[in-house]
């Protein structure tokens, strides 16, 4: 285990563990229910955490892409439509990055959203082109590095410590009534989704191949997916805190990305604004990246196309094309005027409705003595496995009546 | 469980003030973060990029809120007219006395 690369991998994850969806939902989330909603936030952070570990697994010991393996395990039918569901759940996230991305160089820049919108889509793909994957993922996870600003505001705003800590405990607020009740509800499943992004599982056992890890690299991926994505969940658990210490008793219910910012202008001024909007950009542009990277990576592995940033562009031609054609679709999308925060409830809905979907081939083949031999599932990884799972297909069944009983959790 | 179904059908077919909620409820929060961008600008904490941005995107949810509306005759509809014509840079107390009237409104309807 190389120290150096475990840290870099550690400190990529951190920063480029808060996308668009996660943005939004912890300062709604804060300003809505104070601290109470910390405790999923943590709780789903352990869900993302047993799942990356899995996929990481399995591509140091399977040493093949989690949807090769899944046609192969599930059969044709049932892995299309998985495929089918994580393409159209990655796309409509994708297009509220892209947004995101936009918006905050708006807010940078003055210049047009939509202008913005397709610079920074050319801008991706150029990133893509000509970066190897190593350095596509540490520039942008590095560089998001500056959301840790948020976490010093939280310091510098002195919030009341021993409520923040007590948000960790699981619980539900006293005293709400049933439609403030079926907010809360909403809420929660709204965080897990944005936490359990499939995306991210796809994108980072990717990687693994990408990168030719082999068992050796166990510890490793062990280590990234507990201390990275454990840390980076703080980032977020830090904005709703901001979020429950500054608007929640202003009557400010964080309707658009860049209010986020404040969190960080209130306490620092402009250095402040700056360096969070910094760190807003880069972690949404690598989370558009891996957006986009996860849906290729998908599609090349279900139909045994050569894909990998490992290769030149033009050594894997249908891979490199797709995810060209995922980037313009995903900027079709934006550029047709919707709003963003209409496109990240779309993308968190939707990501919930087939999570169970996408996760569950990967927690049977991470099961599955005949790929892994000595590298199954131990009983902690089987028990937290299948528990995440439950838990997932549970939000899963109940996003959409909370949906449209709380107007987008808008009461 | 039967509670919760009724409001899945109440939600699904509402009209009037109930269905404005969600609304007004969004035009009282950007209307509190146009305040408070305000006053942070007046404070020198925030940049003049920032603040026009953010002017124009706020303004935009209130505009929207705003033509969501099924009863564009109430009091909270003239409420929010009224946001919309103060200039970007109107006095923080000015948009906060909005705020509270479509506070007031909402908390009502809530507990209605």
């Amino acid at each position: 285990m190389n120290p150096l690369e475990l840290t870099l991998g550690i400190m990529t994850a951190v920063g480029g563990f808060v996308d668009i969806s996660e943005l939004v939902f912890a300062a709604k989330a804060g300003s809505a229910f104070g601290y109470a909603l910390i405790w999923v936030f943590a709780f789903s952070t352990i869900g993302i955490i047993v799942f990356s570990e899995m996929s990481g697994r399995v591509a140091a010991v399977a040493k093949q892409p989690v949807f090769n393996l899944m046609r192969h395990r599930l059969g044709l039918k049932l892995g299309l439509v998985t495929l089918a569901a994580s393409i159209i759940s990655n796309l409509i996230t994708c297009a509220a990055e892209i947004g995101g991305v936009a918006l905050v160089l708006n807010y940078l820049t003055g210049w047009p959203y939509l202008l913005m919108a397709v610079a920074m889509t050319a801008l991706l793909i150029a990133s893509i082109w000509v970066l190897p994957f190593k350095w596509i993922e540490r520039a942008y996870g590095l560089l998001g590095l500056f959301m840790i600003t948020f976490a010093v505001a939280l310091v510098a705003i002195h919030p009341p410590w021993g409520q923040l800590a007590g948000g960790f405990i699981p619980q539900i607020p006293h005293g709400l009534s049933t439609k403030e009740l079926l907010t809360f509800g909403y809420f929660m499943v709204a965080i897990v989704s944005a936490v359990m992004f499939p995306y991210e599982v796809y994108f980072y056992s990717s990687g693994g191949i990408e990168e030719e890890w082999g068992p050796k690299d166990i510890m490793t991926n062990r280590m990234t997916a507990i201390l990275g994505m454990g840390l980076g969940s703080l980032l977020a658990i830090a904005i709703l805190s901001n979020s429950a210490q500054l608007f929640s008793g202003i009557n400010v219910d964080p309707e658009i990305p860049g209010s986020a910012a404040l969190e960080a202008a209130i306490p620092f001024g402009k250095w402040g604004l700056v360096l969070a909007l910094l760190g807003m950009f880069f972690a949404i542009a690598g989370a558009a990246v891996e957006t986009c990277m996860a849906n290729a990576y998908s599609i090349a592995q279900f139909f045994g196309w050569m894909w990998g940033r490992h290769k030149k562009p033009w050594e894997a031609p249908r891979f490199t094309m797709t995810w060209i054609v995922l980037f313009l679709a995903a900027l079709g999308i934006v550029l047709t005027g919707v709003d963003v925060m209409m496109l990240v409830e779309f993308a968190v809905l939707f990501s919930i409705l087939v999570l169970p979907l996408t996760y569950l081939p990967l927690l049977l083949l991470s099961g599955d003595k005949d790929y892994m031999r000595e590298y199954v599932n131990g009983p902690v990884a089987k028990g937290l496995g299948w528990l995440y799972f439950a838990i997932i297909t549970a939000a899963a069944l109940a996003a959409l009546p909370l949906f449209f009983l709380t107007s987008g959790g808008n009461g | 469980m039967r509670r919760v179904w009724f409001l899945l059908a109440l939600a699904a077919c509402s009209k009037g003030p109930q269905a404005d909620l969600q609304y007004i409820k969004q035009a009282r929060s950007a209307g509190a973060e146009w305040a408070l961008v305000n006053e942070q600008a007046s404070a020198g904490k925030l940049t003049a990029t920032y603040v026009g941005s953010m002017h124009q995107w706020l303004r935009q949810q209130i505009q929207t809120a705003s033509s969501g509306l099924t009863e564009p005759d109430a009091r909270y509809a003239i409420e929010m007219q009224a946001l919309l014509s103060q200039p970007d840079d109107a006095a923080p107390e000015e948009l906060r006395a909005h705020v509270d009237k479509l506070k007031q409104i909402e908390d009502s309807l809530e507990s209605a």
